[in-house]
């Protein structure tokens, strides 16, 4: 088992004071909370600095840690003396702030594991207890009842490509956990899961695996896994819930005098009608070409009027015919005498 | 596997919910009345839920709980994050074409 060290995983001295280690671990906590920073290393840090927090703010747990950890560094092999925690008392997990306990570090687990395992019993939101071991010996003389509850609910964010969610498709996932291993580590796991990602799935929706969230406690189903979906960026295509944007380059004429073109969808190619005198960045709707969904979204064509260079005799000749012709001032209206 | 996507049908029941989220009645109430989600139905028994409502609660009361907020205060982060994100997104767009 490796050490770990707590007061650097706070970034604060070993001589520091309750408050200044309170503040140091909220304000850690904001920053790396996983529902505010989409790092992929925040869930991680931010169990991190739970288990320093509850360590380090409990006064008995800091007192036998600096005991036990006098001469050791972040990472050194660690194994604690036999009985060392004899004299020391715990209490019950205190409520509140702090990363979930079954995800707390063997390091942790050994120093304080059981002892407080004892104390918070199977009350549900005392959470301290593993669930391999619940039920298990050493519990002594205070056995609880038998304890089912559901396993809590995990969550993940994963990236699929647009066409996914407009024909629907099955995909396989790598998600990564972050777990302590057996050398008290965090580690990242690979977990690879096949999902059927439904037609019309817009972004910032889930879905639910059923039963593929953390372990029940006792005869308690498993929670669900809940992914979150997001778009890859697209070559063309840009979602906005149901609704699709697409940027079409047409040429000033094509603009200015209307007319067919071809525009490429999801569904295929289709022909628009561009309507005489358009202008850039006019949007244009195409009606039930985006996600399809009971009331399909909108493919909205934005026209991006590109120009001609004048790169060759003929097409200055053009420009300059224009010029000559016609009676165009794009910034009369910014003041007088331009 | 067994999965379905979580569609906005308000299906799910008040009790419905407090048992998924292990929260009692009266914090969920309370995030209905701070506008964390839009239900239908105007009092306790008729209200219905959506899965989406669900996943919104559950992420108000995990940042309640870890940052030691109040539902006002974690709704209010929830928009502004929302907010952000959509921000993000917009400049996303925009530096794409400038």
């Amino acid at each position: 088992m490796e050490y770990k060290d707590y007061y650097t995983a706070l970034g604060v001295e070993k001589t520091a004071t309750a408050d200044e280690i309170k503040s140091a671990y909220r304000k850690l906590a904001r920053k790396y909370h996983p529902d505010l920073n989409k790092d992929k290393d925040a869930e991680s840090r931010f169990k991190e600095i739970g288990e320093a927090n509850d360590v380090l703010s409990d006064p008995e747990k800091r007192a036998a840690y600096d005991q036990l950890g006098q001469n050791y560094r972040e990472g050194q092999d660690f194994n604690p003396p036999p009985n060392w925690d004899q004299g020391f008392e715990f209490r019950g997990r205190p409520s509140g702030a702090g990363a979930q306990p079954e995800d707390f570090s063997e390091f942790f687990e050994d120093l304080f594991g059981k002892a407080q395992r004892q104390q918070s019993g199977a009350q549900y939101g005392g959470q301290s207890f593993g669930s391999q071991d619940f039920g298990g010996q050493g519990f002594g003389g205070q056995q609880q009842g038998e304890f089912n509850a559901k396993g809590q609910d995990h969550h993940a964010r994963i990236l699929i490509d647009l066409d996914d969610s407009f024909n629907g498709s099955k995909r396989q996932i790598t998600l990564k956990v972050p777990e302590f291993g057996p050398d008290g580590h965090l580690q990242l796991k690979h977990r690879t899961l096949d999902v059927t990602i439904p037609k019309g799935i817009r972004e910032g929706q889930q879905i639910r695996l059923k039963k593929q969230g953390a372990p029940g406690y006792g005869k308690g189903e498993p929670g669900d896994l809940f992914l979150e979906v997001n778009f890859k960026p697209h070559k063309l295509y840009h979602a906005d819930g149901s609704d699709l944007y697409l940027d079409l380059p047409v040429t000033p004429w094509e603009a200015a005098l209307g007319g067919k073109v071809k525009v490429p969808t999801p569904g295929g190619v289709v022909d628009l009608n561009i309507p005489a005198n358009s202008k850039q960045g006019r949007k244009l709707r195409l009606k039930g070409r985006g996600l399809p969904s009971k009331k399909p979204g909108d493919l909205f064509v934005v026209l991006q009027i590109a120009l001609p260079p004048a790169d060759n005799d003929k097409a200055r000749q053009l420009y300059e015919t224009m010029a000559k012709e016609l009676d165009f001032n794009p910034r009369s209206h910014m003041a007088s005498g331009l | 596997m067994n999965d379905d996507i979580l569609d906005d049908h308000e299906t799910l029941t008040l009790e419905d919910v407090c048992q998924n989220c292990n929260l009692d009645q009266d914090v969920v109430l309370t995030y209905v009345q701070e506008g964390l989600i839009d239900v239908s139905g105007h009092n306790a028994g008729t209200m219905r839920f959506s899965h989406s409502h669900i996943v919104r609660i559950q992420k108000a009361n995990r940042l309640e709980r870890d940052l030691r907020l109040n539902p006002a205060g974690s709704v209010l982060v929830l928009e502004l994050i929302a907010q952000i994100d959509d921000l993000k997104n917009q400049l996303k767009y925009f530096k794409r074409h400038n």
